[in-house]
């Protein structure tokens, strides 16, 4: 109380000086009446825009003091919810994160702050906070911009505190490489690669995240890519991988989020070594749902390590589109998903499953209940593949979308995938496009799809109706 | 990750190179191009979802619509995974081809290197130098050729970098194509499913209307039906009730009017048996009566003596108190009036006092008078005289020394008399001047009582009463019934003098008492005074007989004669009263007689008055002595007066004169001395001179 009170009367003194240096003319004669009556009428008339209705309430003047000197004074807390929407309005948005960010509550403020700095701003995005968007993109803006050995690994640690209770979600688009010194760049030019690559090493380390995912204690998803944005005439391909000890320390620093849901690596030339490294300290992790390494190098021994981490973890979805997956990996996969019991969505799309792989999906799928969507897009399965997963179709009631497009199926396939059509109820998307599957069999089975989907909503319809 | 593993080492690591990069940059561009794609589609699904968990009805060409429009833009999505399905078999083809091709060169280019090592182990055996030589240029020879075939291998593999170069940019471009061509499919599909999704909501909006109108309309008709089945029915009922009631009603008045009919019957019954009863009661209750009647009669008889009895007893006993306490009353009042008489004898005396000092005042203030008269006569007569003398002296100045006449001395006759004139026949004036007095009084005695006589009469009757007694004391012989008489007399002939307002007054009186106020009022109103009423009592009866002796006396002497006879003629008095015709001029006679006895008593108290003179004489005498210088000596005197304020100018004009005679002589004087000595002079100067 004794605190409350004399910040509030130091404020009023400070309104005083402040209102007093601000108009000395107007208000400052109205203070001392003493004064010759014809000076104070000299005064009004020199004042053409003084009017009582223009002198503002003392309450405004004390909060436009507290915003004025929120730097020194920071006062926040003790204001009504009206004073606290004026000071949102009026607080400058240039004032330094280590006394707004824990002081000012969401809202019209960091609505500022965001419009001020980006030009779109989607709130939706940021599950409607302002403040959650500020702070995220301010994090992902400085882990962006971060050069290792040259940027200070103090500007992040300052921050954490300030942010951990707002960031839930880092999407960090780049990361960059360290600055090499001109003088490689000129011995690069002409040299051999293999010292090239010696030298370089060591310092081609991007950013630790071990520093940070451990302290950010509501941190939900992670996207990363390990490459440089507009990189121009500089481009090297050095620039789009990640370090081995890059992966190592960003494996560790995983373990350590207990907190992540959503893990996204994406176009970071992640091969099989990497991809093993993470899902090695990926194992067990308590909170994990989503898995995203779609647009990677991940072969068999990638799809392997995988596919063990999908029975030990509580996988959701698993993205690994645009990899280089064949028939053995895909069988590792489909092992797993026997006993997995909490995978929802997996999609392969263009890999080289071939058939081998598709075969092995669809006995694995015979045993499987949870499995809803499946995209097996663009690679090379044919009538065996389609074949094996009729049958799956015809026993499973439980996937809800496949996609077999831009694979060879051939008309038997796709006679097959009619027949296990005919029978099947739940199915509602079949996309068999470029599949050179006769057009018969083609418009039956979408008949057969709409009229599932129409079933569908009629279920939908009733539960709704009895919710 | 297939290159990577089959490189072989040995080969060009550059080709190697630029297929993996273009392999790479394949990828990532895909990756570009897919994710908005995936994302659009996400959307599209999602939109969708909602959608068709908003409606749950969907149309069909909505779905078709969605479906149709989805598969234009993922068919896009689909073809380019196709296509890169397809460029990465082609690729692995080429690969694999490569990979054979450089395989068989590397056997080739191995076969020749074994060739050239074994040339060079030839080279050992022959030492001959012309054979070196050979051996030398064909070792050299196949050393160019392989290193040729090298050479050609990598310019093959160069020209098929550059050309997968051109094919990845080519690719780069179709792909934005690509991007382009779907992106504005995407906003075509959203711009047309806003609009079907518009149209669907106007019409649903229209159907809902329509349907809740054609609800509302059947709801409508609905609930007036019934409700005019509810009204129509209660109408009913209410009919029913009403002719219910009505039936109840008629049967109720049925039940009464017959009820009423037993009813008065049996009253009819009733009343009759009543009425025979009452006939039988009524006997007996008037022969009981009678019994009861005749008791009650002697009863209350003795009742009412009794009754009479107390009561007269009782107003004997009240009369008693009552007349005990008007005794007492008449006491009292007795003893009242006994008070009030004293204090008003008293305050008589008083006033009577006052009268008489006021009386002496006068009487100073009158001689005081008459001696400030006679001094002052005297004064103003020696001044006068005095004034006459000088009037005289200058006269006869006049006379003698203006006209130079002799003056005699006018006779004066009033100069010999000093003090004022006394008149000579003084009897005749005070008589006349008695007369005035009296009547002076009379008026103010009939003015005076006009208020007094109410408030003076019961005085009055004191007064009478004293008088009376007196009169019986002081002559004994008068009695009281000739007084009567006389006083009644008087009263009835003398009522003239009386006023109005007395008569009225005195209407509801007793005739004793009217006489007797009447009488005071007279009395007052003709100036008696109370010792006169016996008086004029015995000159009325005296008069009678005067009368009827026929002998008129003068009034000087009247009152010497009755004088004599009221001695006389006492005894025969009492039987006759007085005429009444004469009692007017024995009043007359009688009030004469008064005033002679009452002015030679006033005459006697008083000095000799100075109001009796006669101030005409006074006149006279005063003009006499203003005559004094007649009118022809005045004239005189006025032209003697002019004729010395003429000579007066003549002397004022000789005075101014005078100075100037004075200043003439003198100047005359000087002018002679001047010339004199002038003429000294002269000769002294002509004899200087020479």
């Amino acid at each position: 109380m004794e605190t409350s009170e004399a910040q509030t009367s130091r404020a009023d003194r400070i309104d005083m000086q402040t209102t007093m240096s601000k108009s000395p003319s107007s208000p400052g004669v109205k203070l001392n009446p003493a004064e010759s009556f014809s000076k104070m009428r000299r005064i009004i008339a020199e004042d053409p825009d003084w009017y009582l209705n223009i002198v503002p309430c003392l309450s405004d003047l004390c909060l436009q003091s507290i915003v004025s000197n929120f730097e020194e004074n920071p006062m926040f807390e003790v204001l009504t919810p009206t004073q606290k929407d004026f000071v949102h309005e009026r607080l400058s948005t240039s004032l330094d994160l280590q006394v707004t960010a824990n002081m000012v509550s969401d809202g019209v403020y960091w609505k500022r702050c965001c419009e001020q700095r980006w030009d779109i701003c989607d709130l939706s995005h940021y599950g409607n906070s302002w403040k959650r968007m500020f702070f995220e993109r301010h994090m992902e803006k400085i882990i962006e911009l971060f050069i290792p050995d040259v940027t200070q690994t103090k500007t992040v640690l300052d921050m954490i505190p300030l942010c951990k209770n707002y960031v839930k979600r880092l999407d960090i688009s780049q990361l960059l490489p360290p600055i090499k010194e001109p003088q490689n760049e000129e011995d690069e030019c002409g040299s051999e690669f293999s010292s090239d690559n010696e030298y370089d090493e060591p310092s081609m380390d991007h950013f630790d995240f071990n520093i940070l995912l451990s302290k950010l204690t509501n941190l939900e998803e992670l996207h990363l890519m390990y490459r440089v944005k507009q990189c121009g005439m500089n481009f090297e391909w050095k620039m789009f991988e990640m370090t081995d000890r890059d992966c190592e320390s960003l494996a560790k620093a995983l373990k350590s989020c207990e907190t992540l849901k959503l893990l996204r690596i994406r176009e970071s030339h992640l091969e099989d070594e990497k991809c093993r490294l993470l899902v090695k300290y990926l194992l067990d992790h308590p909170s994990l749902r989503e898995l995203d390494f779609s647009h990677n190098l991940i072969g068999d021994r990638g799809a392997r390590a995988v596919g063990k981490l999908l029975t030990r973890s509580k996988l959701e979805i698993l993205n690994m589109c645009d990899n280089n997956i064949r028939g053995p990996g895909a069988k590792a996969i489909a092992h797993a998903l026997c006993k997995n019991s909490t995978l929802v969505s997996l999609n392969l799309r263009l890999n080289r499953l071939r058939d081998e792989g598709g075969e092995a999906l669809g006995k694995a799928l015979l045993d499987n209940n949870t499995l809803l969507h499946l995209h097996l897009g663009a690679n090379e399965v044919t009538g065996p593949t389609a074949i094996a997963l009729s049958k799956v179709l015809f026993q499973n009631n439980t996937l809800r979308s496949i996609n077999l497009s831009c694979n060879n199926l051939g008309v038997l396939g796709g006679k097959a995938l009619e027949e296990a059509m005919s029978r099947n109820t739940s199915v509602t998307e079949c996309d068999i496009r470029l599949t050179e599957v006769d057009e018969q069999s083609v418009s039956y089975i979408n008949q057969a799809v709409w009229n599932n989907q129409s079933l569908e909503q009629k279920k939908h319809g009733r539960e709704s109706k009895t919710k | 990750m297939e290159e990577h593993d089959e490189d072989p080492g040995e080969a060009s690591v550059t080709s190697v190179l630029s297929e993996n990069q273009e392999a790479e940059s394949g990828v990532s561009t895909q990756e570009v191009k897919e994710d908005p794609k995936k994302e659009e589609v996400n959307e599209e699904i999602k939109e969708e979802k909602d959608k068709e968990s908003e409606k749950l009805i969907v149309p069909q060409r909505l779905i078709n619509l969605q479906r149709d429009l989805s598969a234009l833009v993922t068919n896009i999505q689909t073809a380019a995974d196709a296509k890169e399905s397809t460029r990465r078999t082609e690729l692995e083809e080429t690969r694999r081809l490569r990979l054979e091709w450089l395989e068989n060169d590397a056997r080739s280019s191995k076969e020749k290197f074994e060739e050239i090592s074994k040339g060079w182990s030839i080279d050992n055996q022959k030492l001959i130098a012309q054979e070196l030589q050979e051996v030398l240029n064909n070792q050299q020879k196949l050393c160019s050729a392989l290193v040729e075939d090298k050479k050609k291998l990598i310019s093959d593999l160069q020209q098929e970098l550059k050309v997968a170069d051109d094919r990845y940019v080519k690719d780069l471009r179709k792909l934005a194509e690509e991007l382009d061509l779907m992106i504005e499919r995407m906003e075509g599909q959203i711009n047309t499913l806003t609009r079907a999704y518009r149209e669907e909501v106007v019409q649903m909006k229209r159907v809902h209307q329509q349907e809740t109108e054609l609800m509302f309309t059947k709801d409508m008709t609905k609930w007036e039906q019934s409700r005019k089945e509810l009204l129509d029915k209660e109408l009913e009922n209410v009919m029913e009730w009403k002719k219910k009631v009505e039936e109840y009603e008629e049967k109720i008045h049925n039940l009464s009017l017959e009820t009423a009919n037993k009813c008065s019957s049996i009253d009819m019954e009733l009343n009759a048996r009543f009425q025979d009863a009452e006939k039988k009661g009524q006997h007996t209750k008037a022969t009981n009566l009678i019994t009861q009647l005749k008791r009650s009669k002697t009863d209350h008889e003795a009742n009412i003596h009794k009754m009479k009895m107390t009561m007269m007893q009782s107003r004997f006993t009240s009369v008693r108190k009552r007349l005990k306490k008007q005794m007492e009353m008449l006491a009292s009042k007795n003893e009242q009036l006994k008070k009030r008489d004293q204090d008003m004898t008293e305050e008589y005396k008083h006033n009577i006092q006052q009268f008489e000092r006021l009386k002496k005042k006068t009487k100073h203030i009158v001689a005081a008078e008459a001696r400030k008269f006679e001094e002052m006569w005297l004064m103003t007569e020696a001044e006068l005289k005095q004034l006459v003398e000088r009037a005289l002296v200058i006269d006869s100045l006049i006379y003698k020394e203006n006209f130079g006449l002799s003056w005699e001395r006018p006779h004066m006759a009033f100069m010999e008399i000093s003090g004022p004139i006394q008149p000579q026949k003084q009897q005749a004036v005070s008589q006349s001047f008695q007369t005035g007095q009296a009547l002076q009084r009379k008026v103010d005695a009939s003015v005076g009582p006009d208020t007094k006589s109410t408030d003076v009469e019961m005085y009055k009757d004191g007064t009478e009463v004293q008088s009376e007694s007196g009169a019986e004391v002081e002559e004994g012989e008068l009695s009281m019934e000739a007084l009567k008489k006389v006083k009644e007399l008087l009263c009835d002939e003398s009522g003239f003098l009386m006023e109005d307002k007395l008569w009225k007054l005195l209407a509801p009186l007793e005739k004793d008492e009217q006489t007797i106020v009447k009488l005071c009022s007279l009395l007052c109103s003709l100036g008696f005074e109370r010792d006169d009423m016996p008086r004029l009592a015995h000159f009325l009866i005296k008069y009678k007989h005067q009368q009827a002796e026929d002998v008129s006396v003068e009034s000087g002497d009247f009152s010497d004669k009755a004088e004599e006879e009221e001695t006389n003629c006492t005894p025969h008095q009492t039987s006759e009263p007085l005429d009444p015709n004469h009692v007017l001029p024995a009043l007359n006679s009688f009030i004469e007689q008064l005033r002679s006895r009452k002015s030679p008593a006033l005459q006697h108290a008083s000095f000799q008055p100075v109001e009796v003179r006669d101030s005409s004489k006074d006149e006279e005498y005063w003009e006499s002595m203003g005559n004094v210088i007649s009118e022809d000596k005045i004239k005189l005197w006025d032209d003697a007066e002019i004729s010395m304020k003429d000579y007066l100018e003549v002397l004022t004009e000789i005075a101014v004169l005078v100075p100037e005679t004075q200043s003439l002589e003198q100047q005359n004087a000087e002018l002679r001395m001047l010339l004199q000595q002038s003429l000294t002079s002269s000769v002294d100067t002509e004899l200087q001179v020479p």
